[in-house]
């Protein structure tokens, strides 16, 4: 018997399209005699689809048409497992699609990434690989990320939080609070958005303002900081739990602008765009001194522990080359491609990763088992102890 | 007035018959569905009583039905009445389960119940069909009146007197049926485990201990593996069955298989399924010697399980136990305990606190680890060295089952600590025995609080019934300041130990049925808090 993986992607997430080309890329790179492999497509209005189809790439290019040659399910959770049943239901023979033991997201950005995907997965008691509810909802919130890594002592950039309803009524006060705090430039950035989504640097208060609106536009809550001038980046895979945990290879995105785009992190190669995080411009392994790689790789792993993830999380730091200091900067749960390619260049091919990952959903789903395990009682049930309820002869 | 008459007893009839059966249903479940037990279950005297009472105004009906006229009839509808009221359902502790077997031997029962009655009345009908009356309008009701129905009443009174045999023969005639689904099930279970070769599958059987190792032995497994085991105490070959249908993953790695045993071959039976690849045998004892006879039967039992066992597998034996230690076998052995310092793992050192326990054990290099647990009682040590045993040869470093020993929780009903408001039960529920039953009041003398013992006493001993209770007995008088003893009768030979020992009788109360029991707990007086050892559950067919 083979495992049944369900391989989640897409989603109402505005890195919808990346995590079409992630999930795919994992779902081809599983260890087929180990697996057998179940694709499911959120689209961008949650709604789920299987089949043949939506395991093939080129048929993304019209989703009406995708859609039309798939299968619409929703879960089911059964005594014995979690089912994929059609929708609408068939009127005759059975409406199951197919079993899945494991699910694995692979999805990308806020509504999902974010813990959404995970809690509705958890409702359901199937097993998922990656991080868990709490640990996707801490991450994917650049804020409340920083005051946990503060609180353990790792080195995370001050910040000012600022809503955009707050920012519209009391616009004077809002961009003097942050100037009292952070002098320019600063960065200016969605609070809850991976991908280097909504961001931009200003360089006064002119340019604060237009970066203030152009990140309300991406979501109701922005995070200011500093902007570091003379910047490397540095990203870091963790793989592992909260047990043990394995940092990958470091990798140095070259960025085209002044920050890491959109466009620079999934759309480099451009000809074919759908080669995701692999062909995003990098220098990999990333040009550090020995030191200075350890650093980090260490300072991934605690990130990783510190926080509670699961599976592969990618953690991208800066470093301020004036001081030469190393910040946290921000932490992926479900990396672009899972960022295989930093395992692979420790020699550790993607079907491997996909495994362990399993392996570590597998796990967890046994630790905490272990700690609801419920036995069935009998001779409480018939005997009638008054005393428990407090009633007092 | 005759058909009216007859469709209220006809009525009545049903409903008690309905009921009579299903009470008889559920004593043939509660004996594993075995003629044989379920045979001797209707040979123990006192159940002797509950059938003929409940079968007592059945029989009293035959003679006012034979008469017949209409005055015994009404009488005849109240002894129905009575019947009813004699078989009312009584409060169930595992209650009847209508599983598809029990259903299909409820169908089976009823056409045997038509067939009988259509033979009886049948030519009587045809015969006045036959005349031509029923063609008339008038000729229906006389149609419908003596001798028919008198015959199908006695027919269906003396159906409701053989119900307790009748049950045999709907099981006699649904055997060959149920064997084909059984088999259907478990060849079903055998290709699932085909189509799984890389499990290790780990049998676990013995005389007591067997469900505590399993659960202590998939807690410490699961700390590396994916691990399935049998449930509760499904531990029959269709409990495995059902077990690995309804269970198995594919991504599980270890089985464990708790193997339980009632006759010799039981347990060849599950393994001719399953084919352990390692075997556990956690103690041997003269538990069901009514069903063995001999205690050399029990071990050879057991010991299926060594047999089965693969030349490159192995065998985890308790040496503390002689039975075992005596037995031979040519696999490969690895031996645990906790007062055979020869063993393999043998946990020494062994230190008892509120807190729970604490034992030391060394690994093959003759490293010693110090494990601490929360569970009580030194059968619980022995059982989770068993457990360190097996777990450690699968390859689990000795230092990483240090903390799963730690979380490791009571067995329910075995020796469990639970706390319920203001005091503390010691539940140790589970088909007891001798030394188990010992050892549970080994522990519960170590409480400063009021010690209360609660128990029937032990069950289907044979021969040593009388005895092995008085001694537990005896051996109870110093243990606990109170005995409720449920059973009134059957735990004379308790009440006869502990008087013997000089209990004071005022302290010994003996009981009728739990509940009572329980209210006799809550009537103890005094300030102090109370420990209670629930020592035995009460399957409900002695209770």
């Amino acid at each position: 018997m083979k495992i049944r993986v369900g391989v989640f992607f897409g989603g109402k997430s505005v890195e919808h399209e990346v995590s079409v080309i992630s999930g795919l890329q994992a779902y081809n790179a599983f260890d087929q005699d180990k697996y057998e492999l179940v694709p499911v497509y959120i689209t961008k209005e949650n709604e789920l689809y299987t089949g043949e189809a939506v395991a093939d790439i080129a048929n993304y290019k019209n989703i009406p048409e995708l859609l039309k040659k798939s299968t619409r399910v929703f879960l089911m959770g059964e005594k014995n497992g979690v089912k994929l049943i059609q929708y609408p239901e068939k009127k005759f023979g059975s409406s199951e699609v197919a079993q899945i033991d494991v699910a694995f997201p692979v999805v990308h950005g806020a509504n999902v990434e974010d813990g959404s995907l995970q809690g509705f997965l958890r409702h359901y008691n199937i097993p998922f690989a990656g991080c868990d509810v709490m640990a996707s909802a801490v991450t994917m919130d650049k804020y409340v990320m920083k005051t946990v890594l503060k609180d353990n002592d790792i080195p995370v950039l001050d910040c000012v939080t600022l809503y955009g309803k707050e920012y519209e009524s009391t616009e004077q006060a809002a961009c003097d609070r942050i100037e009292a705090k952070i002098s320019y430039p600063v960065i200016v950035k969605p609070v809850n958005l991976g991908s280097s989504v909504g961001i931009k640097v200003a360089k006064d208060r002119e340019e604060l303002r237009e970066a203030l609106e152009y990140a309300f536009t991406f979501g109701p809550k922005v995070l200011v900081e500093r902007a570091i001038m003379n910047l490397r980046e540095i990203n870091c895979a963790v793989l592992g739990d909260y047990e043990e945990a394995h940092a990958s290879e470091c990798e140095e995105p070259i960025s085209s602008d002044e920050i890491l785009s959109y466009e620079d992190k999934y759309v480099a190669g451009k000809k074919g765009g759908s080669e995701g995080m692999r062909t995003a411009r990098r220098e990999l392994p990333a040009n550090l001194t020995p030191e200075k790689r350890d650093e980090i790789r260490k300072l991934a792993v605690k990130t990783f522990r510190v926080l509670d993830c699961n599976g592969v999380s990618r953690i991208d730091f800066m470093i301020d080359q004036d001081t030469d200091q190393v910040y946290v900067n921000e932490i992926n749960p479900i990396p672009g491609s899972l960022a295989f390619y930093l395992w692979e260049a420790l020699g550790k091919p993607y079907k491997e990763l996909l495994d362990d990952m399993i392996k570590l959903a597998l796990k967890r789903e046994r630790e905490e088992q272990s700690m609801l395990t419920s036995f069935d009682s009998n001779i409480l049930q018939s005997a009638n102890l008054s005393g428990a309820k407090g009633v007092k002869k | 007035m005759d058909i009216l008459i007859f469709g209220i007893w006809f009525a009545a009839y049903l409903v008690g018959a309905v009921r009579y059966i299903l009470y008889l249903m559920h004593m043939f479940q509660q004996n594993s569905y075995k003629p044989s037990e379920y045979g001797e279950w209707m040979r123990v005297h006192t159940n002797v009583g509950r059938l003929l009472g409940k079968s007592l105004y059945a029989v009293i009906s035959l003679p006012l039905v034979l008469i017949g006229n209409t005055g015994c009839m009404i009488a005849a509808c109240v002894m129905n009445g009575m019947t009813i009221w004699v078989n009312k359902p009584h409060k169930a502790k595992k209650p009847l389960v209508y599983t598809p077997r029990v259903k299909r031997m409820l169908v089976t029962t009823g056409v045997l119940y038509l067939i009988a009655v259509t033979v009886v009345v049948l030519p009587g009908l045809c015969m006045t069909a036959g005349g031509g009356i029923l063609l008339t309008s008038q000729g229906v009701l006389p149609m419908l009146k003596h001798p028919l129905f008198r015959n199908a009443e006695l027919i269906l009174l003396l159906l409701f007197m053989l119900q307790p045999f009748l049950i045999l023969l709907a099981n006699a005639l649904n055997h060959p049926i149920e064997k084909r689904i059984d088999q259907y099930y478990i060849s079903d279970a055998a290709r699932i485990l085909r189509e799984m070769p890389n499990l290790k599958i780990i049998g676990v059987t013995g005389s007591y201990g067997k469900t505590s190792v399993k659960y202590y032995l998939s807690a410490l497994l699961s700390t590396q593996y994916n691990v399935l085991h049998t449930p509760g105490n499904y531990n029959t070959t269709l409990g495995v069955v059902r077990t690995v249908r309804e269970n198995m993953k594919p991504f599980h790695e270890i089985f464990i298989c708790e193997m339980g045993a009632r006759e010799v071959g039981d347990i060849r039976e599950i393994c001719d399924l399953v084919h352990p690849d390692y075997g556990i045998i956690t103690s041997i004892g003269p538990q069901h010697l009514q069903s063995f006879h001999t205690i050399e039967n029990i071990v050879s039992t057991k010991f299926e399980l060594a047999d089965a066992v693969p030349q490159s597998g192995k065998v985890f034996l308790n040496y503390d136990n002689e039975y075992i230690r005596m037995a031979k076998t040519n696999k490969n052995v690895v031996s645990y305990g906790v007062m055979s310092e020869d063993a393999d793992f043998c946990a020494y050192d062994i230190a008892v606190s509120p807190r729970g326990s604490s034992f030391k054990i060394k690994d093959e290099t003759g490293r010693a680890y110090e494990f601490h647990t929360k569970l009580v009682g030194a059968h619980n040590v022995q059982n989770i060295a068993g457990a360190i045993a097996v777990a450690h040869t699968l390859g689990i470093p000795m230092e990483k089952l240090l903390y799963p020993v730690k979380q490791l929780e009571s067995v329910p009903h075995r020796l469990q600590l639970v706390r319920q408001g203001d005091r503390i039960l010691l539940d140790d529920a589970y088909n007891s025995n001798k030394n188990g039953f010992k050892a549970a009041l080994d522990t519960l003398a170590s409480f400063k609080e009021l010690r209360i013992l609660l128990t029937p006493g032990m069950v289907e001993l044979g021969e040593k019934q009388y005895d092995e209770n008085k001694e537990v007995g005896v051996y109870a008088a110093d243990k606990c300041d109170y005995a409720i003893l449920v059973g009134k009768e059957q735990t004379k030979p308790i009440q006869d130990g502990l008087l013997e020992a000089g209990f004071p009788s005022n302290r010994m109360i003996p009981v009728d049925d739990l509940q009572e029991a329980f209210r006799m707990v809550n009537a103890i007086p005094g300030e102090k808090q109370k420990v209670i050892l629930i020592e035995n559950d009460l399957p409900d067919h002695y209770a």
